[in-house]
């Protein structure tokens, strides 16, 4: 079975998934500050009694206690995106719903008792929204979720309510990140209710040039308004990135031809690495490859990659605890068996 | 007056803690006053929200302190949700709602939040499937010409001529239809 991040969509050099969220709670129990262990137990057995039925039609959805899960098992979804790191390290009963390809995923108990969560690869938000939205429906067709005529749909954070809904492009900038203005588009972003962040690394450049960028207001506007305007914002984010690739290009070809086959080499070749090391590389490969640079026998799929150099998602496939040294060496084995050979 | 940290730097911050009953003051720079005072923004379970809280606590507080009086004849006023308990203060520390009754025990308190984080009150997008809204109830009770009354109205703000006319000639011929019973 493919992950979803494996099915391309459009516009895979600029953005490499569209994914949706959809934050609701149960009307009968208190949210998650406040509700009591037997009740979030409950809470989280009703939940996924309901999906068993949804489980049964939609082929390959897997249901589980979050309890039953190792800790290695549970980062590595942290890592896949589908966790956050705060329902990892939960005490709680918690729950979670999750397609076979990991595109659709219900998370029970998190800072909402329901988190949808829908992803797409490329830019495909159309694909994500509605995914989430039917999953949605199905589940208050029986349970009674917390609504307000004025506010919309109740959430535990004020940032949420209204539609609940987070929807975000997950973006390859290089030439933006490398040219140090993301701060400078974030503040831009912002004035339309928008965000742009890094999701690796800490600071705004963050490390491998991979951006999310979400809307920030929930309240006030129809989901599809909401969709709209952050698809403009996109569309604009994603000009100015072609834009400053081109520039690139014209201004220093030769010094970035040279840099994408040395990272390539140091990535097939190396004998270990560090998974820094390995996404600052992967993306200039990428950008490599997106431009035309660099050839490969196969396509190559960076953001699996990034994902599967991940510390967790390393000693997730190994199936141990391994401390770094062992990590580093495991990853660049698995860069340089999975790196396809370069054809030009 | 000199920062009792760094010593370097100016003092511009008055810091008072206290601890079982004792009473701690410190004189301190913004940047040491920062780092001083930083387990304030991290969160019981150390999660990326922490700063974000912070952030919402600003804005929620702001609003707090300037049109709320803490305190009436001596005693403060409490402001809590009847079902979980949360206080007002509680929300405005850990920026969460305690359960859905907690919109409602904040009521008027929430707008202006409200407009400073998203620009808006009130909803306009997706409803439960069957949700039967007080406005839904009324219109429900109403009669069929008052019922396509307010479409007809509601087209015409809308600048939908076409459809306006067409919930006009409804309206006509369900009068004539009524006047023509009555007789």
């Amino acid at each position: 079975m493919y992950k979803w991040f494996e099915a391309l969509g459009g516009n895979e050099d600029i953005v490499i998934a569209s994914g949706v969220r959809l934050s609701r709670n149960l009307e009968k129990y208190p949210f998650s500050k406040k509700i009591s262990d037997s009740d979030a137990i409950h809470m989280v057995e009703e939940v996924l009694k309901e999906f068993e039925t949804y489980a049964d039609e939609e082929f390959g959805y897997i249901e589980c206690n979050l309890g039953e899960l190792s800790e290695i098992e549970k980062f590595a979804m942290v890592e896949r995106q589908i966790l956050s790191k705060e329902i990892a390290v939960k005490k709680q009963c918690s729950g979670l719903v999750m397609s076979e390809d990991e595109s659709t995923s219900i998370l029970i108990n998190e800072e909402d008792h329901l988190k949808i969560q829908a992803l797409a690869g490329g830019a495909n938000m159309q694909k994500a929204y509605e995914k989430a939205n039917e999953v949605d429906d199905y589940a208050s067709e029986s349970l009674e979720m917390a609504f307000s005529e004025k506010y919309g749909y109740l959430t535990s954070s004020p940032s949420n309510v209204g539609t609940g809904l987070r929807a975000s492009y997950l973006m390859f900038l290089p030439a933006l990140g490398g040219a140090n203005k993301i701060n400078r588009l974030s503040e831009e972003v912002m004035k339309y209710g928008v965000g742009l962040k890094a999701v690796y690394g800490d600071g705004a450049e963050g490390v491998g040039h991979i951006y999310e960028l979400y809307n920030e207001k929930t309240l006030g506007s129809t989901e599809p308004e909401l969709l709209e305007n952050l698809r403009g914002i996109m569309e604009q984010v994603a000009a100015q990135e072609r834009k400053r690739r081109e520039y690139l290009l014209a201004n220093n070809y030769d010094e970035i031809e040279d840099q994408v086959f040395r990272s390539y080499g140091v990535l097939k070749y190396a004998k270990q690495m560090n998974s820094k090391d390995a996404m600052t590389l992967l993306s200039q490969i990428k950008f490599g490859a997106d431009v035309g640079i660099i050839q490969f026998e196969k396509p190559l799929n960076i953001y699996k990659m990034i994902m599967e150099v991940q510390p967790y998602s390393l000693q997730c496939r190994s199936g141990k605890y391994v401390g770094s040294k062992v990590r580093d060496k495991l990853r660049a084995q698995y860069l340089g068996a999975n790196l396809s050979e370069v054809i030009n | 007056m000199l920062c009792e940290k760094c010593k370097k730097r100016q003092a511009t911050i008055y810091y008072t803690e206290i601890v079982d009953g004792k009473k701690y003051e410190k004189h301190l720079c913004e940047k040491c006053a920062l780092e001083y005072a930083d387990f304030v923004y991290e969160a019981e379970d150390g999660s990326d929200n922490a700063l974000l809280e912070g952030l919402l606590s600003s804005i929620l507080g702001s609003y707090y302190k300037s049109s709320q009086p803490v305190k009436k004849e001596g005693r403060e006023a409490v402001i809590q949700c009847e079902r979980c308990g949360m206080t007002y203060d509680a929300f405005l520390q850990g920026g969460k709602f305690g359960c859905a009754n907690c919109y409602s025990s904040f009521g008027k308190q929430l707008e202006k939040s409200f407009r400073q984080i998203h620009g808006a009150t009130s909803h306009v997008g997706k409803r439960p499937k069957g949700f039967v809204s007080q406005t839904d109830r009324i219109i429900k009770d109403l009669s069929e010409v008052d019922r396509l009354s307010i479409r007809l109205q509601d087209a015409i703000e809308k600048e939908e001529f076409e459809t306006a006319a067409a919930l006009r000639d409804q309206i006509r011929a369900l009068k004539a239809k009524e006047e023509s019973q009555n007789v």
